[in-house]
């Protein structure tokens, strides 16, 4: 007789605790209400861009492109430089004043690319992002202060 | 496996009946592919999607149900703690670095907070007492009842004449994926190092718990 393999025993534990002490009827709903109106609190600012500067592509003679952008959102000042080399790219970025901070870059097609957390000195990189459209979402560690995001912009 | 959900036909309604049954389904999908799916729906949400928190919501719902009530809470206390992490979860989402950890990152965070809710309140009500209302869906034909219940009431034995402390860890186990084992350490008052060990030795005796309530195997497992 062969035994039960783990996977096995932990799929019986599953099955009797489902039909034993099942989710109330409604909890899912109450949830979904609940998060959805603590996230609407949270609907997410654009900030603003105001500065664009190119630099000189093959400069130091290599491939490598260049550019700032400068965005702004109330008291925030985001600087970011970004470097596309071939069909990669990386993203270096200074937060004024410096806050603590989760940075999300965001593809297209909302799938995450890169996540980085702001320094003590308001820096953060993002590498080996792809090029195209890219968005950034910024969330602050401060749970009074709601994320922002940058509007799209094409690296 | 399917049996408990394929059968449930509509005695209460569409709505409640699809509702009940789309839970069932998810609930028992293995913890990995809960994960996969709780980690896509972060990705939405995070992307400015609201529908994303929808499904996340949905998913993980109840896999912490399962894991909060193995702290012995009342139903309302539970789904107090469970509303807690949602709200922690979404006003706290920046520390949550790595979308493919979103689900570790609920049960851990709802395990500290009925941890914490069972000690401050020196109330954990075995769950084992309470009244658990046996969900056995209406509109079945009794022959399949009948040997569904005996089959199911066979396997609850089994898991219910386990120790206390098997119950509780095997259940958390159970619904996660690869939990981390220094905050279950802390959460179910053991060594780190114990765990392990403890684990398979509570599986080992529901192997045996299983083969004497079954003679005969469990389900398609005769041999």
């Amino acid at each position: 007789m062969s035994e039960m393999s783990r996977e096995d025993l932990l799929e019986v534990v599953r099955k009797v605790w489902i039909e034993r002490d099942p989710v109330p009827d409604g909890l899912v709903s109450r949830m979904q209400a609940a998060a959805a109106m603590a996230g609407s609190d949270l609907d997410v600012e654009l900030m603003l861009l105001v500065e664009r500067s190119h630099e000189l592509a093959g400069a130091r003679g290599d491939t490598t492109t260049s550019y700032t952008l400068r965005f702004v959102h109330g008291d925030t000042d985001l600087l970011l430089r970004i470097a596309v080399d071939g069909d990669e790219s990386r993203v270096d970025g200074w937060i004024v004043p410096p806050e603590a901070m989760t940075v999300r870059a965001l593809a297209a097609d909302g799938e995450p690319r890169g996540t980085a957390v702001v320094s003590d000195k308001g820096r953060f990189e993002l590498t080996g992002l792809p090029t195209g459209l890219m968005q950034l979402r910024l969330e602050p560690h401060d749970p009074e202060r709601p994320a922002f995001a940058t509007p799209t912009f094409e690296i | 496996m399917t049996s408990i959900h394929t059968r449930v036909e509509s005695g209460m309604g569409m709505n409640a009946t699809g509702d009940a049954d789309d839970i069932r389904r998810r609930e028992t999908a293995r913890p990995g592919e809960v994960w996969g799916q709780a980690t896509a729906a972060f990705n939405r949400w995070v992307a400015g999607d609201p529908l994303g928190l929808d499904e996340l919501v949905r998913v993980m719902t109840p896999v912490l149900w399962h894991v909060v009530r193995a702290y012995r809470l009342d139903q309302d206390v539970a789904e107090d703690v469970i509303q807690t992490t949602w709200l922690t979860m979404v006003r706290k989402s920046s520390s949550i670095l790595e979308p493919t950890a979103v689900g570790g990152w609920l049960t851990t965070t709802a395990r500290r907070e009925a941890w914490r809710v069972a000690g401050a309140a020196q109330r954990a009500v075995p769950v084992e007492d309470e009244e658990l209302a046996v969900h056995v869906p209406n509109a079945r034909s009794a022959e399949s009842d009948a040997v569904e219940k005996d089959e199911s009431s066979r396997l609850w034995t089994a898991v219910d004449g386990l120790p206390e402390r098997c119950r509780r860890l095997l259940r958390i186990v159970a619904f996660e994926d690869r939990p981390d084992y220094a905050s279950l350490a802390t959460d179910l008052d053991m060594p780190i190092g114990s765990i392990g060990p403890t684990r398979g030795r509570c599986l080992a005796k529901l192997r045996v718990a299983l083969m004497q309530a079954m003679p005969s195997g469990p389900e398609g497992d005769e041999r």
